[in-house]
């Protein structure tokens, strides 16, 4: 059949109001609930994305609120003992898997295709599953926790605390599981974002073209790849020793509890970088705007990047030096972890020479983004700190390291994130938001901030414990800790007004222009918000900044209003994986119910397990045989030659 | 489009038109990057796994395995079962490029049967060792890395049975046989992975002393 030829020459022509049209009754979702539960649309997807993993982040602080006035005074009744147990664990699981990775994911998966050039991921479908996924999976770690069965033993979860005899109930296993749910959808995530990196990026923009937002994410994706699975492992293989008596971590079989922190760790400090990689690299695309020109040095920080990941790798046991290993082996990661410090004082520098040289405008996203300089600074110092052995001795599961991995994930992942809402905010909803509320959202969040957080270096030095639910008041830490609790509360309450800010320039904001902020990448050439298709035609990108050629280079070299015109139905191109020429025309699925599906056939083999109902799981793995056919049959408009 | 030797484009060749497959080409789809991602993490688990045995090893001072050297008995043939799919998943998928429907069937087919081959052998091996799950730090390791390549060579069979279904119908052709080719990746990947495992829990007890 003619349906669907082998080879086609693209059309190239500049954009008309009959092309868009036929590109928007191609691209656009079907209407009514259908249409919201089958979309594939990336960008919807990527407003998803932000908007549980912040539903998740305000649900984390109050978490922590409620801690804080716990915490406030000595000798307190607020919180007892176990219900302080689950704030703390919930708190840190909620934070560092529900909100930091699942925002930068919103943040990706709205803005690389723009950025690259092209109208969707390289899989649209797995997209789409990886956000359901993450939505059931995050429901799926909360389902205890109203009636006192959340997880309770801290985020890391160290046995044999968290082994059956010490923990017989379900908090452990609802994490467990729960872990595993929540790491096929990273996993996915990570699969999509490499193949949609060295796949679809727009014709031109080869591989030192590429804009360091999309390096930062990359990079975090492919430490994703390689340190996800640790910890998918680890929790499997706890639930085994929970419910089926095997003896990985039991010592009086042959186990080793400190396996458990092996695996924990080889997965937890890439993951560190993991959700802080994709944020600075917020920072690194998004300040040099408000800094009126290009990054500094930006090849060494792209390179920098990467040996951070790298290194990340080889550093794990800094987590375990009071666990009595080896004198070599902590000198060995006591030296890693130092060397770190060296890749990331380069992004810092070249931050700080892109304002010294540039020509500030302060807006509020510049705020957010010079206040994460600021505080990756406070943060790595301390964390330096503790990098040699014998100070981490003493500061080990003290407030001093609380205060440390604060200032590092508030730090590096939330101020780059608030001011990447207010620098995307225009592009993705088309509507400015207020400078004047984002002064008082700024000031209360940095201030409440300092004003929290650098106190607990004060109380861990002091010899203060983490989680612990109360203290006697001859020990002196009250005053600190009172501190801490009104400085949490001032910066929850910036964050209510980013909230506030948030609705109200949606309900009234201006309009916002295509390009508000005289940026310099692809995402800004659109209209705001952009149209289902992205680009009417396809950009060919001549330089790493397309829209500032005029100025840097002297003349336009890209070409954005005029390009092959892919209209046949969900298509866009391929390209070479480093020089971006096109070498295909991808036909790419559209709108579907399968993601959906699969996501709740995971969803209820896992709620099968958590039960021990061994048939619903087996059932539900059973179902996903006919929906992963379904999923992958060869259909004509998937780019199949063949009959309908 | 033959030739792969990079030379820079000029800026007539960018907005000049030119001719470009359509939809699932061989290695160009996106599927190819997809099936190396999930390699990278899927070998990942096993790397870790094989690092849980070595620790836990190096942490042990009873003999490791406890309870003697593993039977090669049926371990031996399902490794040979395997290393010679690989010829077979190479020649369907060299039929399938060169649209030879007969070729692409039968090296299938042949695959096939010798994964079920591989998972009905090591169903044997586990009915064969001398411990259980239960029965200490050994037996948990050495079950969860065998059942966990199992589990991946059960679905490699799933996949294969789907492709044989699809060449069938004809739905795979000399344009379009990428799912053949993400399929033979796949498929190289559960022997090798298998190669670490033989080589780590069947092997190494053999030749180093205990």
């Amino acid at each position: 059949m003619a349906l669907n030829p082998v080879y086609r020459t693209p059309l190239i022509a500049r954009p008309t109001e009959e092309l868009r049209e036929k590109l928007e009754s191609i691209w656009a979702d079907p209407p009514g609930l259908y249409g919201w539960l089958a979309t594939t649309d990336h960008k919807k997807i990527g407003h998803r994305y932000l908007t549980t993993a912040f539903v998740f982040m305000l649900v984390g602080g109050l978490e922590a609120l409620g801690m804080r006035l716990q915490l406030a005074q000595p000798n307190e009744h607020l919180l007892p003992p176990n219900l302080y147990n689950q704030f703390f664990s919930m708190h840190g699981m909620t934070m560092i898997f529900l909100y930091a990775l699942p925002i930068l994911s919103g943040f990706s998966n709205y803005l690389w295709p723009l950025i690259l050039g092209t109208r969707d991921m390289a899989f649209p479908r797995l997209n789409a599953f990886t956000y359901w996924v993450f939505l059931l999976a995050g429901i799926f770690l909360y389902i205890g926790f109203w009636n006192g069965k959340g997880t309770n033993v801290g985020w890391f979860n160290y046995v044999p605390l968290a082994s059956r005899p010490y923990n017989p109930d379900w908090n452990v296993d609802i994490y467990s599981l729960g872990m595993v749910f929540l790491g096929i959808s990273t996993t996915a995530g990570a699969v999509n974002f490499i193949a949609t990196m060295f796949r679809t990026r727009a014709p031109g923009m080869s591989i030192s073209r590429v804009p360091i937002m999309i390096w930062g994410t990359l990079v975090s994706n492919v430490g994703i790849l390689f340190a996800v699975p640790a910890v998918s492992l680890d929790f499997m293989l706890l639930w085994c020793d929970r419910r089926f008596g095997t003896h990985f971590f039991d010592a009086a079989a042959g186990g080793r509890p400190l396996l458990w922190q092996h695996l924990f760790w080889i997965f937890g400090h890439p993951w560190v970088y993991a959700i802080v990689l994709p944020a600075m690299s917020i920072v690194s695309q998004a300040l040099p705007v408000y800094c009126r020109r290009p990054l500094v040095a930006q090849p060494a920080v792209v390179l920098a990047t990467i040996l951070t990941m790298v290194l990340g790798f080889g550093v794990w046991v800094h987590h375990m030096f009071s666990t009595g290993l080896p004198v070599i082996a902590m000198g060995f990661f006591s030296a890693a972890s130092f060397v770190i410090v060296i890749p990331s004082a380069v992004s810092v520098f070249a931050w700080v020479a892109t304002i010294w040289t540039g020509r500030p405008v302060f807006t509020t996203a510049f705020k957010f983004f010079a206040a994460e300089v600021v505080l990756f600074v406070i943060g790595g110092v301390s964390g330096f700190m503790t990098a040699a052995v014998p100070l981490d001795w003493q500061l080990t599961d003290t407030y001093f390291v609380v205060a440390h991995l604060h200032y590092v994930l508030i730090g590096i992942n939330v101020f780059p994130v608030i001011g990447g809402i207010y620098h995307w905010f225009p592009k993705m909803t088309g509507k400015m938001m207020s400078e004047k509320l984002g002064w008082w959202n700024f000031w209360l969040m940095f201030i409440g901030f300092n004003l929290g957080f650098f106190p607990m270096h004060i109380s861990g030095l002091l010899g203060m414990p983490r989680r612990i639910y109360t203290y006697p008041a001859e020990i002196g830490w009250g005053t600190a800790n009172l501190i801490t609790t009104i400085g949490s509360f001032v910066f929850a309450l910036g964050v209510l007004l980013f909230v506030i800010n948030v609705i109200r320039s949606l309900l009234v904001g201006a309009k916002a222009p295509a390009n508000p902020w005289d940026a310099d990448t692809l995402e800004w050439s659109v209209t705001s918000p952009p149209p289902s298709y992205n680009f009417a035609v396809i950009p060919h990108v001549a330089t790493i900044h397309p829209l500032w050629e005029g100025r840097l280079e002297g003349e336009t070299l890209s070409i954005l209003h005029e390009g092959p015109v892919l209209d046949h139905e969900h298509e866009m191109p391929g390209t070479t994986a480093l020089d971006a020429e096109p070498d295909v025309i991808l036909k790419q699925p559209s709108h579907s119910l399968v993601p959906l599906c699969m996501a709740l056939l995971i969803a209820g083999m896992f709620v099968g397990l958590l039960l021990e109902m061994w048939w619903v799981a087996a059932g539900c793995m059973l179902a996903m045989i006919p929906a992963l056919l379904w999923w992958f049959w060869p259909r004509v408009e998937t780019g199949w030659a063949v009959r309908a | 489009m033959n030739s792969n030797i990079y030379r820079p484009p000029t800026y007539e060749e960018t907005t000049e038109p030119r001719t470009l497959p359509v939809g699932k080409a061989g290695w160009r789809t996106p599927g190819w990057w997809g099936v190396l991602a999930l390699i990278g993490t899927e070998a990942a688990v096993f790397s870790y796994l094989i690092f849980s045995y070595f620790y836990l090893q190096s942490q042990t001072l009873q003999p490791w395995p406890p309870s003697g050297l593993p039977p090669l008995r049926y371990a031996a043939p399902s490794t040979a079962a395997l290393l010679i799919s690989i010829g077979t998943m190479w020649w369907a998928e060299r039929g399938a490029r060169l649209g030879s429907g007969g070729r692409l069937l039968s090296g299938l087919l042949i695959t096939l049967l010798l994964g079920v081959c591989y998972v009905i052998l090591q169903c044997f091996d586990w009915h064969d060792e001398p411990f259980l799950p239960r029965s200490g730090a050994y037996g948990s390791l050495f079950f969860a890395i065998t059942s966990f390549h199992v589990l991946h060579a059960a679905i490699g069979v799933l996949v294969l049975a789907a492709m044989i279904w699809w060449s069938a119908l004809r739905h795979i052709t000399a344009e379009r046989y990428t799912p053949i080719t993400v399929t033979a990746l796949y498929w190289y990947f559960v022997v090798a992975a298998w190669i670490a495992v033989f080589i780590t829990l069947y092997l190494l007890p053999w030749i180093t002393p205990h």
